[in-house]
């Protein structure tokens, strides 16, 4: 795999986010597969952010370790991302060149494995436009020089960037071009990887979940605003009309998962999602949508807790959470994607269960997932699956008719004949409550077995759990959610090192797949989650009664390949690859 | 007109006998039969409380949810649905302790539901605690030195979150609650109801005598005068004549689902969801 790493580093408000993304769609467009990794904090000005890209002519699966480009728009930026430990523990630093304004910027260390290019960006910028924003353009136009990239498309992305401001397109391709040719006079070309060009497309994982809901026919959102969730807010904020989605920003949480079971009710496919925080406030009625056996889709992206905890940064700290939600044992199914595909892929899949299995279905990513953009390719096709619907008028309809595999038909309202109540006290087949009047003990077993019953049905169709090169394994890393690009590629690294592991992906958690069992016998298992406490650790452990390794992280920033190989070498011959 | 009858529920009530919930039943029958609202097309999204068990009570959809969360179930059903008639109802301490936000929002937004309080000042089905509405000095199960709190005056708090048709009617006067809901029906936006509903286990004071006694239906008031409303709505009292009753307010303003963008153009319920296309991916390109 040829690789290349770029990072920019500035203040919040230098546009290095805004910058990282062109970069990234250059390079997409230029053929490379990329993914992105974003490291801010809730400032609008100051502070320290950066943007990294990095490139293939493979599918990226991570951020990546180590660093080849640096844009510095600033001197601490210069002397952050050249010194070690760049990444907050992981354990590689920039071997290659960094670009930065040597006019600007002088009082700094020099390090042997950098070459520090300095281009006046400041003063190229200042000669195409008032605003020396226009610095971070200059320096990624010396990018492009420096990986003898096709000028031209980064051209096109500058002219649709600013398509609505004319004159800022003439001004940032001149600020681009002569950043690129002062490149080219005084420098020499840092890596050229040879990419077929193809059409990819760019998304993150929050998009990647409202492209999904909406090829599985979602018609509405409730939400109230919470970050890393917001992303997935406001991909149908920007979508609606196109989309003919009703999205709707509630009062509260609560609100806005009783407004989804109100709509799903209604017979129109709803989803609600928030981060932890919000999500706690939804707990009750996700038992009510259990109760009443309303399909219900909730996004759930996890950032550091607890309480309002880190904002800005991704954890996997919300499994028990989730899994525990709601007073009472009632049947639900919690998936979480790997990555921004399996975000698409598995938010539809969520519908045809929600609707399939009438109960609540779980989507659950991370800030990680949600904000950072991966290239993808989609596959469209849906079969919307509505599950069992009672005819109209139907003399026998029971609307929770202890069936079986526990699923009965549904009437939603406006069907004639079959008017009934959904009751979040326990109640018999027809609806009607038993908690009040008439306390049947043997009713209420019958009705918590009936819902209970789905889940045995669902559990015989789950997909079959995901292996990762289990060939030969001596030692399984068990992950899920967003770690699976950085587990796979620690995998891949120490198998290179002659070291046989491989890895169980689970993105169906609860409940889960026994067919694990088969691999997991007779192995050492160490499973890797973006937490303290090991929550899918513990899950493993109660399913399986196996004894387990746990790697966790819990610093606010996602795993990063070399410090989990590290990790794990450490683990499996007892010895870093590395000395920290 | 529809029959009466075909609004019956399989399941009769269970609330004591006397309780003013009896009259809301049959009025909400009455309004429904009446404005020929078939059985099929209207919703009652309740709450949790003795009057939230309405809806097995009644041949209509309906949904028992949530303490406190009827109203936003009922918006949700409305966005999904528009050619329903969604039909709030729950007590006072459902709706004027934890749903007050949802309460608030719902008649700021003006959306086309209708949201009926049975207003017993009194916490039933818990067996007896001071409510929201429960007046200064009153001694229950859990004020045994008298509520020290004033009231929640629901129908200043309706005025003043934007609400566009607010009433106050009596459970006794059935005849006239059914009009006042009828009314509040027919209203497009929200109209929110509150009736006064004598508990006659755990409320021995506001009962059907004293509410008899104590109010009296306007004749000549102008329900399009917030203040006049709002005045009305500050009235008060033991005394004979102090506590008006019917229709304070009732106006017309743009309702939510003629402004939202998607739901003025579509009934969601009756809409093929959009199907996603290749070209649709070309923005991310």
């Amino acid at each position: 795999m040829n690789d290349i790493i770029i990072r920019i580093g500035g203040s919040a408000g230098d546009g290095v986010q805004s910058s990282g993304l062109s970069l990234a769609k250059t390079l997409s467009r230029s053929g490379y597969y990329i993914t992105t990794y974003n490291y801010y904090q809730s400032l609008i000005r100051g502070g320290q952010s950066w943007y990294q890209v990095r490139a293939s002519d493979e599918v990226v699966k991570n951020q990546g370790s180590g660093l080849d480009i640096l844009i510095a728009l600033n001197e601490d930026a210069l002397k952050r991302h050249t010194s070690k430990n760049i990444n907050e523990g992981g354990a590689s630093r920039l071997n290659g060149i960094a670009i930065f304004d040597d006019s600007m910027i002088t009082n700094y260390e020099k390090y042997d494995d950098v070459k520090y290019y300095g281009v006046p960006l400041r003063d190229i910028a200042l000669k195409y436009d008032t605003n020396p924003l226009l610095k971070n353009t200059v320096a990624l136009g010396a990018v492009m020089a420096a990986l003898n990239l096709d000028f031209s498309i980064y051209e096109q992305v500058i002219r649709e960037i600013f398509s609505s401001k004319g004159k800022l397109i003439v001004a940032n391709i001149g600020a681009a071009k002569e950043g690129y040719e002062y490149y080219k006079n005084n420098y020499k070309l840092y890596k050229n990887i040879k990419v077929e060009k193809k059409k990819l497309y760019m998304i993150d994982g929050g998009g990647a979940v409202g492209l999904g809901a909406i090829n599985a026919g979602m018609q509405m959102y409730f939400a109230y605003p919470m970050t890393p969730a917001s992303s997935v807010l406001q991909f149908f904020a920007d979508h609606s009309k196109k989309f003919n989605v009703f999205l709707k920003i509630t009062e509260d949480e609560i609100s806005a998962i009783n407004g989804a079971i109100g709509a799903n009710y209604a017979g129109v496919r709803t989803m609600t999602g928030s981060s932890g925080g919000g999500f706690a406030l939804m707990t009750e009625a996700v038992g009510m949508a259990a109760m009443t056996e309303v399909p219900l889709v909730i996004y759930e992206a996890q950032r550091p807790g607890p309480s309002t905890g880190l904002p800005t940064k991704t954890e996997q700290g919300d499994l028990n959470q989730i899994l525990g939600a709601g007073q009472g044992d009632f049947p639900k199914i919690v998936l979480a994607p790997g990555n921004v595909t399996e975000a698409f892929n598995l938010t539809k899949e969520a519908f045809n269960l929600a609707e399939k299995y009438q109960l609540p279905v779980f989507v659950v990513s991370d800030l990680y997932l949600a904000e950072h953009i991966e290239t993808v390719s989609f596959d469209l096709k849906y079969e919307m699956e509505h599950g069992l619907r009672a005819q109209d008028n139907d003399p026998n309809f029971k609307r929770y008719e202890f069936t079986k595999d526990g699923i009965s038909k549904r009437a939603v309202p406006g069907q004639k004949g079959l008017m009934h109540n959904e009751d979040s006290d326990e109640h018999n087949e027809l609806g009607e409550v038993v908690s009040d009047t008439i306390t049947d003990p043997e009713q209420r077993r019958l009705s918590m077995e009936k819902r209970m019953r789905k889940l045995d049905v669902y559990l015989k169709n789950i997909p079959p759990t995901k292996t990762y090169k289990l060939d030969g394994a001596e030692y399984i890393i068990i992950q899920w959610g967003s770690t699976k690009g950085v587990v796979e590629e620690s995998i891949d690294r120490l198998r290179d090192d002659g070291i046989m592991v491989g890895a169980i992906e689970i993105d169906h958690v609860y409940p889960m797949n026994h067919d694990i069992e088969k691999y997991i016998k007779n192995k050492k298992i160490i499973v890797v989650e973006n937490n303290f406490s090991g929550q899918l650790n513990k899950l493993i452990k109660q399913e399986f009664l196996i004894d387990t390794k746990f790697v966790g992280k819990y610093d606010g920033e996602a795993f990063f390949p070399e410090q989990l190989e590290n990790t794990l070498k450490n683990i499996i011959v007892g010895k870093p690859i590395l000395e920290e | 007109m529809i029959a009466l009858d075909e609004y019956k529920g399989k399941v009769s009530p269970d609330w004591c006998p006397g309780c003013g919930n009896y009259s809301q039943l049959r009025a909400i029958s009455m309004a429904l039969s009446e404005l020929n609202i078939k059985p099929e097309d209207a919703v009652i999204s309740s709450g949790i409380g003795c009057s939230s068990n309405m809806p097995e009570y009644i041949n209509v959809y309906g949904f028992h949810g949530l303490h406190g969360r009827l109203v936003p179930v009922a918006e949700g059903i409305k966005w999904a649905n528009k050619n329903l008639t969604v039909i709030g109802y729950g007590g006072d301490g459902d709706g004027f302790f934890e749903g007050t936000q949802h309460f608030y929002h719902a008649a700021k937004r003006n959306v086309d539901i209708t949201y009926i309080v049975s207003d017993n000042q009194v916490f039933g089905l818990t067996t007896g605690q001071a409510s929201p509405t429960t007046p200064v000095g009153r001694i229950t199960k859990d004020t045994p030195d008298g509520n020290i709190e004033p009231p929640f005056n629901p129908l200043h708090y309706a005025l003043t979150a934007g609400a566009t048709f607010v009433a106050r009617a009596l459970s006794g006067n059935i005849k006239s609650l059914a009009n006042i809901i009828k009314a509040g029906i027919q209203h497009k936006g929200f109209s929110f109801i509150d009736v006064l509903s004598p508990c006659v286990t755990y409320n021995k004071i506001n009962s059907y005598d004293f509410f008899r006694k104590t109010t009296y239906d306007m004749k000549d008031n102008n329900p399009k005068d917030f203040y006049e409303a709002y005045k009305l709505a500050s009235m008060w009292g033991d005394q004979p004549n102090s506590i008006p009753t019917g229709i304070l307010y009732d106006v017309q303003a743009p309702v939510y689902e003629d402004a939202d963008v998607v739901l003025s153009k579509y009934n969601l319920k009756d809409t093929k969801p959009y199907q996603l296309k290749e070209t649709d991916l070309e923005e991310f390109y």
